[in-house]
């Protein structure tokens, strides 16, 4: 199933779309654990097709959990993969809808403090996406933005609360 | 039990739907129709979104493979419901032929239509934002387009998003726009704009502005245009008081100020917090202006509501925008009019007698109400989703049937039938082709796509089958 997805979104790639986004291109220290941001617009829709898997036993661990907090599933990713790029590649239930362009929020997970707190600060259209992402909390970053890196195996990823019913006019959910 | 969904408007949160029930029910033997008045997929994506926030429309990505899933039939240029559509062009599909072909129903039609301030009506000095993004995206609406070349001085009313996307559309300039989607018409129009100043006005204060931080951020970062100082008073926080997340960004932003200075620029924008809008004197054969009464108000600390304080200001301008949010067509099966959208009760549509249909649903701002971005649209269809699925498990006690519950899965809507035989149906593969022609055109002239219109796109795909 997966690769049809890679397939999809490789065929629909549009050069044109990356010079519309080229004024806002931006390059950020790529030696941080943040994954280079605004990369050409084609080719960030050519990565979150999905990822190459590493040999088994090479890779990172990462290890995705639900917001209960029970585990999904573990899986190995490269140094440098983005997390919603290894969450495609394995089919954890991780939207990306704006394919890493920081225009969504919907690749929104909850990291370890830990984690956290050695990454790079987000930048600021980051954080106006966080702005916008459903069960924010203080461990909060996009998906799409955060580079695994050695430094972090056997991190955990914890997708956030689906919110049921959030808009329900005053009524409590019946299930 | 038997699947044949029909989902009525084609926007995001259709699309929604439909890719969360492919993930989740992982058999062939069900169907989804999507119908959409509009000739093309995508609701506002297309028909809202702003031309530079290209990002923004990559979800397309996710709908174009929901549409290639061989379970969905998308057919455009459809109208559904029992009132006249207001696109001439439109194949009209009785709600009767959706309960008669369908085992169940989800109203993702959206809130189509803007709300109006009672003391500004519409004329042509004073025209919703909606009616501005339907020119600039070239909505088969098609309202006249805007003479900005004969206005100096506009006035937006309200400020959320689809303000300051109106705003920027007028403070950029036409040069940086041509890359965009946005049409040559459009382009045209803009490329004689002298617009010099948009003045956003706004009820209330800078803690309770709608606009998210990013969209603040956009206007406070325009190249071309610069901001009029805010009163230092105004971003003073009230001692004690904790401010949410985006309130504090979006004060933080309007403290370190605009990137040029006032004063730099031809262009100007300012945001008028503390003011309402308390009548409007069109242009005379003596005073070609418009004069915008504003009233003064203030935040009562206790409702949060703006509370006149007696004075008012009038402002010469020349072309007031209201801005403010929308509603659901009062024509609309199951519209409440006391909500401005269809009334439901977790995701399952409530009749005017307060019962609830069995397999009949309402997603996204259809059954919201206009607010959130696409992604609580996604989030809310995802629900719906399930609820179908669980209803499907489990079904609910209290419950009136008004559709079909043993469709023949294939059988489309006679009407549509027609409508694809005369060919007024646009189906995706149809809007796949006009899609590839539209960014082949937009190429030929440097820029993401060159928009077709209804009759365009009609011969394209007559000339191409
Ligand atoms: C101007 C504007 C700009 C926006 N910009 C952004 C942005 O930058 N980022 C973001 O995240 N969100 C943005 N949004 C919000 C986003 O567009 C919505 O969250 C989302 O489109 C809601 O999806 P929907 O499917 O419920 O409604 P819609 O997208 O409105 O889709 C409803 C569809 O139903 C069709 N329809 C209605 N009645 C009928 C009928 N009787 N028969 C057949 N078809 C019918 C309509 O033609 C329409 O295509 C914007 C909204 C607006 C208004
Ligand atoms: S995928 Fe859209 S913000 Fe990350």
């Amino acid at each position: 199933m997966f690769s049809t997805a890679r397939t999809v979104l490789r065929r629909t790639v549009r050069p044109l779309s990356a010079a519309a986004s080229a004024p806002r291109l931006h390059i950020a220290n790529p030696s941080l654990g943040c994954s280079r941001r605004r990369l050409l617009h084609s080719s960030m829709v050519c990565r979150h097709g999905g990822i190459d898997r590493p040999e088994p036993g090479t890779g990172i661990k990462l290890t995705f959990k639900d917001s209960k907090g029970n585990d999904i599933r573990t899986v190995e990713a490269n140094e440098g993969d983005d997390i919603l790029s290894v969450a495609h590649e394995y089919d954890i239930d991780l939207e990306g809808a704006c394919e890493g362009s920081v225009a969504c929020s919907t690749c929104h997970v909850i990291l370890q403090e830990g984690v956290y707190d050695r990454l790079p600060e987000p930048e600021d259209d980051e954080n106006d996406m966080l702005d916008m992402a459903f069960g924010l909390t203080d461990t909060s970053r996009l998906g799409c933005q955060v580079k695994v890196t050695k430094e972090f195996d056997g991190m955990t990823v914890t997708l956030p609360a689906a919110t049921r019913n959030m808009f329900v006019d005053g009524h409590k959910p019946s299930h | 039990m038997v699947l044949k969904l029909a989902i009525v408007g084609g926007g995001p949160s259709a699309f929604f739907v439909a890719s969360r029930l492919q993930k989740l029910l992982p058999t062939s033997n069900f169907r989804i129709h999507v119908f959409d008045r509009l000739w093309s997929p995508h609701g506002l994506v297309r028909y809202g979104v702003a031309p530079d926030h290209p990002e923004v429309k990559n979800c397309t990505h996710i709908f174009d493979k929901a549409a290639e899933d061989p379970r969905l039939r998308f057919f455009g240029n459809v109208n559904v419901g029992d009132s006249l559509s207001p696109i001439q062009h439109t194949v009209n599909l009785p709600l009767k032929s959706i309960f008669e072909n369908y085992s169940h129903v989800v109203f993702a039609t959206g809130c189509t239509l803007p709300k109006r301030h009672s003391e500004l009506p519409p004329s042509e000095h004073c025209v919703s934002a909606l009616s501005l993004v339907h020119w600039y995206t070239q909505h088969p609406n098609s309202p006249a387009p805007p003479q900005l070349n004969k206005l100096d001085h506009v006035s937006i009313i309200g400020n959320g998003n689809v303000s300051l996307d109106v705003a920027r559309m007028l403070l950029t300039h036409v040069d940086v726009l041509r890359k965009y989607d946005v049409p040559e018409r459009v382009l045209e129009v803009l490329a004689e704009s002298t617009v010099k100043h948009v003045s956003i006005v706004g009820r209330r204060g800078p803690l309770e502005a709608a606009y998210t931080p990013k969209e603040l951020r956009e206007m406070i970062e325009l190249p071309e245009a610069s901001m009029v100082p805010l009163d230092p008073e105004l971003l003073k926080v009230p001692e004690g008081l904790k401010l949410a997340r985006t309130q504090s960004r979006a004060i933080q932003l309007l403290n370190k100020g605009p990137k040029q200075l006032y004063g730099t620029t031809k262009k100007t924008w300012s945001l008028d917090f503390y003011r309402s809008p308390t009548g409007l004197v069109l242009p005379t054969a003596e005073d070609p202006r418009c004069h915008l009464s504003l009233g003064h108000t203030m935040v009562n600390p206790t409702t949060q509501r703006a509370e006149p304080t007696g004075e008012t200001t009038v402002v010469p301008t020349d072309l007031v925008v209201t801005s403010l949010g929308f509603h659901g067509e009062p024509t609309a099966s199951f519209f409440d009019p006391g909500l401005g959208h269809l009334r439901t009760l977790s995701n399952r549509v409530i009749t005017p007698q307060g019962t609830t249909l069995r397999n009949v649903y309402a997603s996204g701002w259809a059954s919201t109400g206009a607010r959130g971005v696409i992604n609580s649209s996604m989030m809310n269809a995802y629900d719906v989703a399930q609820t179908i699925i669980s209803d499907m498990e489990n079904p609910p006690a209290i419950e009136e049937a008004v559709l079909n519950p043993e469709p023949p899965l294939e059988d489309i809507p006679t009407e549509v039938k027609q409508g694809i035989k005369q060919r007024n149906v646009v189906q995706y593969d149809d809007w796949k082709k006009i899609d590839d022609e539209e960014i082949r055109r937009g190429e030929v002239l440097g820029k993401e796509r060159e928009r077709m219109l209804w009759d365009q796109a009609k011969n394209f795909v007559g000339a191409r089958a």
